[in-house]
């Protein structure tokens, strides 16, 4: 995985709201077709170290660049077909509530490509099939469960057949099964189509099942505090803030017990 | 890897012809292949074909549907191709568009309702909603009997702020629209009346036209437009972050937290805002008249002569009215709020029509109560 070519690359990135530092000189790469991981607390910023990685905010310093093409600086056009590069699923799927599931998926190809009305509708059933919704195609977003309204929003997230897609919080408000069920969907696009995942999410469960690499952020030191797959970082790290992560330990920093001692 | 143009060569193979495609196929290319592939099949043969994809070296979702059309027949006609040679990652992608079946066995997007199911529907839904609204009459009725018995229970403060927003910011847009109305009624008065050499009249009419009628009703329209949508939207809002919700389960009452103080406020602020209409929309036919050539005086004293106490007593109780119907309108429309993305704006919406529906009804009703007790 190591020798794959780098998708995203971030330097130096600082992240923040005006005078609010949330996250400073962060450096770190994407690798082609791998599923990276962000990881942290709640308050960590990771929601808005994602938020600058897609371009939605300006980070304070640094550069992001998508297949070595800076996203900061890009403007018109360029940006756009930067844009066009990943897709998005956004922590509440952010559907269109007036569209069906099927127009929902259209949108993009309908404003970004010259297929015919058919083909486009065929396009947008394979995408669903992708991620097992073609059944609820007609269906209005609101008659959809939680779990098949991130899967939605997934499937119009692939629509333009992005190379990257960006996941926020997928297994938030999910129950477990609904959860893993996703995760699985995950494995299936990252593997099947060699789809580069950057997910956002503090579920241990689904980090294990779907992290190739992850790094930790940690809201106090405001800053990277570990990187590695995630059983590495489990078994391996030095630093008590990310063993009491991902042992689940409440709180504070005497942490010696044994290895899953509290899971 | 470097990305070529699309290209398709029809040829004779063992079993017939074979389409060869190769190259770039994907969502920048598809067009430019769909109409390749058409031209190089518009002379063959409608037989068996064989699409020959080996040399396909790029490619994606919406380029794979020309293959998918290709294989079901949708691209030419009657023939059904054989996909060969196709890169496993692309045959990955293939395989992912549903079968003819799945196609037909999705649901249509939406019953059509018969026509007298949708009369029914919605007269029930009319008659659920004159229920609501009755209940809604009744429940403010009691939220002010029990404000009377203790003023200290009302949220005093919301009640001020709600007559800032509605009200005092109000005037501005109320005077001006008031004084133009005065301008033109008192315009378009002045060329029938001129035939009779009666412009002086143009007086009697503004007095009463502006303070009887539509000083009330123009305020009225305003503050629905204004206030009453914003009333739909505030708690239509809380009621979809379920902010309503927690107020019940608290055991506050929303009627008395949120509706009571906004009625109230919009009770007090209409009798206000409707004499700044009322006066500015005097003033607006005065002014004409003063271009005319008419003294003062002479405008005084037949506005003096036309103009009752009784009718600024039945303009301003109109107008009281008016306020609690345009301020109660508006939340019990957001607190019937439904769910969805488009549902806040459908309460502000529906706010809005309801509002200025009940100052018409109200005002016509007031008219034949008035004319019936002779004031």
């Amino acid at each position: 995985m190591s020798s794959a070519p780098v998708a995203i690359d971030v330097r130096g990135v600082t992240v923040g709201y005006g005078d609010r530092v949330v996250q400073q000189n962060l450096d770190f790469q994407v690798r082609r077709g791998e599923v990276f991981v962000i990881l942290g607390g709640s308050g960590s910023g990771k929601s808005s170290v994602l938020k600058v990685m897609i371009g939605l905010y300006e980070p304070v310093a640094g550069v992001i660049r998508i297949d070595g093409e800076n996203l900061v600086e890009a403007e018109g056009e360029n940006r756009q077909r930067l844009l066009r590069k990943f897709g998005v699923m956004y922590q509440s799927g952010a559907l269109f509530g007036s569209l069906t599931v099927l127009e929902n998926v259209r949108l993009p190809l309908d404003e970004f490509t010259e297929l015919t009305r058919e083909e486009k509708d065929l396009v947008a059933m394979a995408k669903l099939n992708q991620v097992d919704l073609l059944p609820a195609a007609g269906r209005m977003p609101s008659e959809l469960s939680g779990g098949m309204q991130k899967r939605a929003a997934i499937a119009r997230a692939l629509a333009l057949d992005p190379g990257i897609l960006f996941l926020d919080e997928p297994s938030a408000g999910l129950d477990p099964i609904t959860s893993a069920g996703l995760d699985a969907t995950i494995r299936t696009l990252s593997r099947g189509l060699g789809i580069t995942f950057v997910v956002v999410t503090h579920e241990l469960q689904s980090i294990y099942s779907i992290a190739d690499r992850c790094i930790m952020l940690d809201a106090r030191r405001k800053t990277i505090i570990a990187e590695g797959a995630p059983a590495d970082l489990r078994d391996h790290s030095e630093d008590p803030y990310v063993r009491q992560f991902f042992l689940r330990q409440a709180e504070p920093a005497a942490v010696s017990g044994g290895e899953g001692a509290t899971r | 890897m470097t990305p070529t143009a699309v290209r398709a060569e029809l040829r004779e193979g063992d079993r017939g012809p074979v389409l060869a495609i190769s190259g770039r196929l994907d969502v920048e290319t598809a067009a430019a292949a769909r109409r390749e592939i058409h031209a190089k099949l518009a002379g063959a043969p409608a037989k068996a074909l064989e699409v020959d994809a080996s040399g396909v070296d790029h490619g994606d979702m919406s380029g794979m549907v020309l293959l998918y059309e290709l294989e079901e027949g949708r691209l030419a006609p009657g023939v059904r191709a054989r996909i060969t040679e196709l890169k496993p990652e692309f045959r990955t992608l293939l395989s992912a568009f549903p079968s003819r079946e799945a196609i037909e066995a999705l649901e249509p997007h939406r019953a059509r309702r018969t026509l007298p199911v949708e009369v029914g529907a919605h007269s029930l839904s009319l008659l659920r909603d004159l229920r609501e609204q009755v209940t809604f009459v009744g429940a403010v009725a009691q939220g002010f009997g029990a404000a009377l018995r203790s003023p200290r229970a009302m949220r005093w403060p919301e009640v001020a702020l709600a007559v800032e927003k509605a009200g005092v910011n109000a005037v501005p847009i109320v005077s001006l629209i008031s004084l133009l109305a005065g301008l033109i009624i008192a315009f378009e008065a002045s060329q029938p009346l001129a035939m009779f050499g009666a412009q002086a009249y143009i007086a009697d009419i503004i007095g009463i036209v502006m303070i009887r009628e539509f000083g009330p009703i123009f305020t009225a329209i305003i503050l629905a437009g204004r206030s009453g949508s914003a009333f739909a939207a505030e708690l239509g809002t809380m009621k979809v972050n379920e902010e309503l919700n927690a107020l019940t389960t608290m055991g506050l009452n929303p009627m008395r937290f949120l509706v009571m103080q906004r009625v109230l406020a919009g009770m007090l602020l209409m009798p206000v805002l409707t004499a700044f209409s009322m006066l500015t929309g005097v003033v607006g036919g005065i002014l004409v008249m003063l271009a005319m050539g008419f003294p003062f005086a002479e405008i005084w004293s037949h506005l003096a002569g036309a103009v009752r106490v009784s009718d600024v007593l039945v303009g301003t109780s109109k107008s009281i009215v008016f306020g609690a119907i345009v301020a109660g309108l508006g939340c019990l429309r957001g607190m019937q709020t439904k769910e969805g993305p488009s549902a806040v704006g459908d309460s502000a919406t529906r706010a809005v029509v309801a509002g200025i529906l009940m100052i018409i009804v109200v005002d016509a009703i007031f008219a034949v109560v008035t004319n019936a007790l002779q004031v």
